[in-house]
């Protein structure tokens, strides 16, 4: 597993220096008074996307039941990606946070409850290369997760908490197309964590043995062998004027296992989401009229 | 463009690759029929019960003796019946199997044995009726004052340190205090440590906890010792206390117990705890019943297991004759002995001195 790590860090290492030395400043221009590169005749929007999502969850969390609980998932999220200053036509960054939510029935029972929460905040970067009405995107992304899993009837032990820190990997394919004249991106969006760290109590190890002090082996290494996280989010984008609705379907696969406790997560969700472009100004120093706009997608 | 293709196909073919290599972990399943559930119910018992070594229970021969009883002709109250009956071999008051229709229970721990409490009896000839209640604590004053009385009567009701600091306070006159777990059948484990932080003046090593690494029957952490500090700000209560018990004094009194007993002011009087020095975890099975089960076993400071329960210092039964009387005999040796005790001298000595003679 330390040689599995080593290799990540090793690429994701050789991929940022890359970055470094390939750099071009696509639409900047070279002050040669003050040695430096003005980049006042390009424009790089950030696009906000306000999502609502709604479906399906299916949960086993052996440290609470042995039993899988399925019901109804819902999430709300927020998204901000931009073009790079460094390299914008090349290089794309994106930050989100995200609350999910799910309420879930043991099967097949269904006579107890088993509520889901967490909430994520993530940051991609990731390079871009366009080719005709395609554009493909890759690279990598960091992520911090906490939240937890509540079973009310299980009194004694009630609650099973999570929490990560990971680094991964994304990729993305947008085809720029239109609709009834109006521009429409199809997307497919793909993240997988590989490497970070989990809680993960031990076993049979209370959360009152923890709350007395034993934090002994409750941050654990994380590779997909044991922390196996998948989201796909396919979407469809409309301009409907300065505003753009997404319709979308993501799909996400979570499977953790460490002392022998298993959690599983598979979730279809519905998005709805609502995006604009927009871009700072400032009333004192207006764009150049040669501006370029580079956007983050589209 | 041959490079950008190269990294597009390792792309595709790798991802594929990743999914079916480690999708989600297996989780074991069963049939909701009357095997299934039974299979369930033992297999969460044999992966999670943390006694099985201490009870020298074989519980494979456990299950096949219960499983062979399974017929599909059975009615549903029959196998809950059975399945308690299994669950009742492991002799320990922390397990339960919960229906919407019945809750097992093992009660041989405590009915097997007088039960030595009356609280009717001691509300009304002690009391008088007359005592400041809340969060499960009971208080007065007993014989002019010079004896304090608190009646504990679940750990399931939260305790605070200031009705405990306004308890104290208003015994501030008392030679000693009387505290009655007797029928304490348990509760927070949390609540043990926020009364036993107003008895001492100093940090203790409480005990040890461990819980298991793994299913099988010896997987165990080693032992993490754990203390209790004195509360931060607050009444400490450093006179003599004597702890009445009963065989329904369990699970976190029992801990209380457990923990106190080490005091040099302690003593205990009464009969022997009724144990459960398991913390406990609950479960589910396919048609939806819980169990509940030891999981995490709790030592004392001497490494020792109270599960079996704890011999009191002083071991005292209420006579018939007593209660005949309207008098409880092990409540009144409580009495006899704070009252015995010159307030200005009493300390660890005078106490445990008069309890064995």
């Amino acid at each position: 597993m330390t040689g599995f790590f080593v290799a990540v860090l090793t690429v994701l290492c050789t991929t940022f220096a890359a970055v470094a030395e390939d750099r071009i400043r696509v639409g900047s221009t070279y002050d040669a008074d003050t040695n430096s590169v003005r980049l006042d005749t390009l424009l790089r929007p950030v696009l906000s996307v306000y999502s609502i999502e709604a479906g399906t969850a299916h949960i086993a969390q052996t440290y609470l039941s042995p039993l899988h609980n399925s019901g109804a998932a819902i999430a709300l999220g927020y998204d901000r990606s931009q073009a790079m200053a460094f390299d914008p036509s090349r290089w794309v960054m994106s930050l989100g946070f995200r609350l999910d939510g799910a309420r879930t029935f043991n099967e097949p029972a269904r006579n107890k409850v088993l509520w889901d929460m967490s909430l994520r905040a993530s940051w991609s970067m990731m390079r871009r290369w366009n080719v005709g009405a395609w554009s493909f995107f890759a690279g990598g992304h960091t992520a911090l997760d906490a939240g937890a899993q509540y079973v009310p009837a299980n009194g004694n032990n009630p609650v099973a908490a999570k929490a990560s820190w990971t680094i991964g990997a994304s990729a993305a394919a947008a085809y720029h197309t239109a609709l009834a004249r109006k521009p429409l991106t199809l997307r497919y969006l793909a993240e997988m964590p590989l490497t970070g760290v989990f809680f993960a109590p031990e076993y049979g190890e209370l959360y009152y043995e923890i709350y007395l002090g034993n934090h002994r082996g409750l941050v654990r290494g994380a590779w997909p062998g044991n922390f196996f996280r998948y989201s796909g989010l396919l979407s469809a984008d409309v301009r409907l004027g300065s505003t753009i609705l997404r319709l979308g379907y993501r799909l996400n696969i979570s499977s953790v296992k460490a002392s022998d406790i298993v959690c599983n997560n598979v979730g279809h969700m519905a998005v709805l989401a609502i995006a604009s472009e927009w871009i700072s100004l400032s009333p004192t120093r207006r764009p150049s009229p040669q501006a370029r706009i580079i956007s983050s997608l589209y | 463009m041959k490079a950008l293709r190269l990294l597009l196909i390792t792309l595709l073919a790798l991802l594929p690759a990743t999914l079916g290599l480690t999708g989600c972990h297996s989780v074991e399943s069963w049939d909701n029929d009357y095997y299934g559930n039974f299979d369930a119910l033992w297999t969460v018992v044999d992966e999670h019960y943390c006694f099985f070594r201490e009870k020298d229970l074989d519980w494979e021969a456990v299950g096949e003796k219960y499983r062979a009883q399974i017929s599909p002709d059975m009615d549903m109250h029959a196998f809950f019946d059975l399945c308690s009956d299994m669950l009742a071999e492991l002799r320990d008051g922390h397990v339960n199997l919960s229906s919407w229709f019945a809750v097992s229970y093992y009660r041989e721990w405590w009915s097997a044995y007088p039960q030595n409490f009356d609280w009717r009896l001691i509300q009304e000839r002690y009391l008088n009726f007359d005592y400041t209640t809340a969060g499960g604590m009971s208080y007065a004053l007993l014989d002019d004052g010079k004896v304090g009385y608190c009646y504990y009567s679940t750990f399931s009701a939260p305790v605070s340190d200031a009705f405990i600091n306004d308890m104290f306070l208003s015994m501030r006159d008392a030679a000693g205090l009387i505290l009655d777990l007797r029928d304490n059948g348990g509760g927070e484990l949390t609540n043990v440590e926020r009364i036993v932080a107003h008895f001492i003046d100093e940090p203790i090593l409480a005990g040890y906890i461990t819980h298991k690494t793994g299913p099988g029957h010896g997987d165990f952490s080693k032992p993490y010792p754990y203390s209790y500090d004195p509360v931060s700000a607050g009444v400490l209560w450093l006179r003599p206390v004597i702890i009445l018990t009963n065989r329904s004094t369990f699970s976190a009194a029992n801990n209380l117990v457990q923990v106190m007993r080490r005091l040099p002011n302690v003593v205990v009087i009464g009969d022997r705890t009724g144990g459960g020095s398991g913390a406990p975890l609950s479960s589910q099975i396919p048609c939806g019943w819980s169990v509940r089960f030891s999981a995490s076993p709790i030592y004392d400071a001497d490494m020792k297991l109270t599960e079996n329960g704890i011999d009191p210092d002083l071991h005292i039964d209420m006579t018939p004759e007593s209660i005949y009387e309207g008098h409880d005999n092990i409540l009144d040796k409580a009495i006899e002995l704070i009252v015995s005790l010159d307030s200005g001298t009493s300390d660890n000595y005078t106490l445990k001195s008069a309890i064995h003679q």
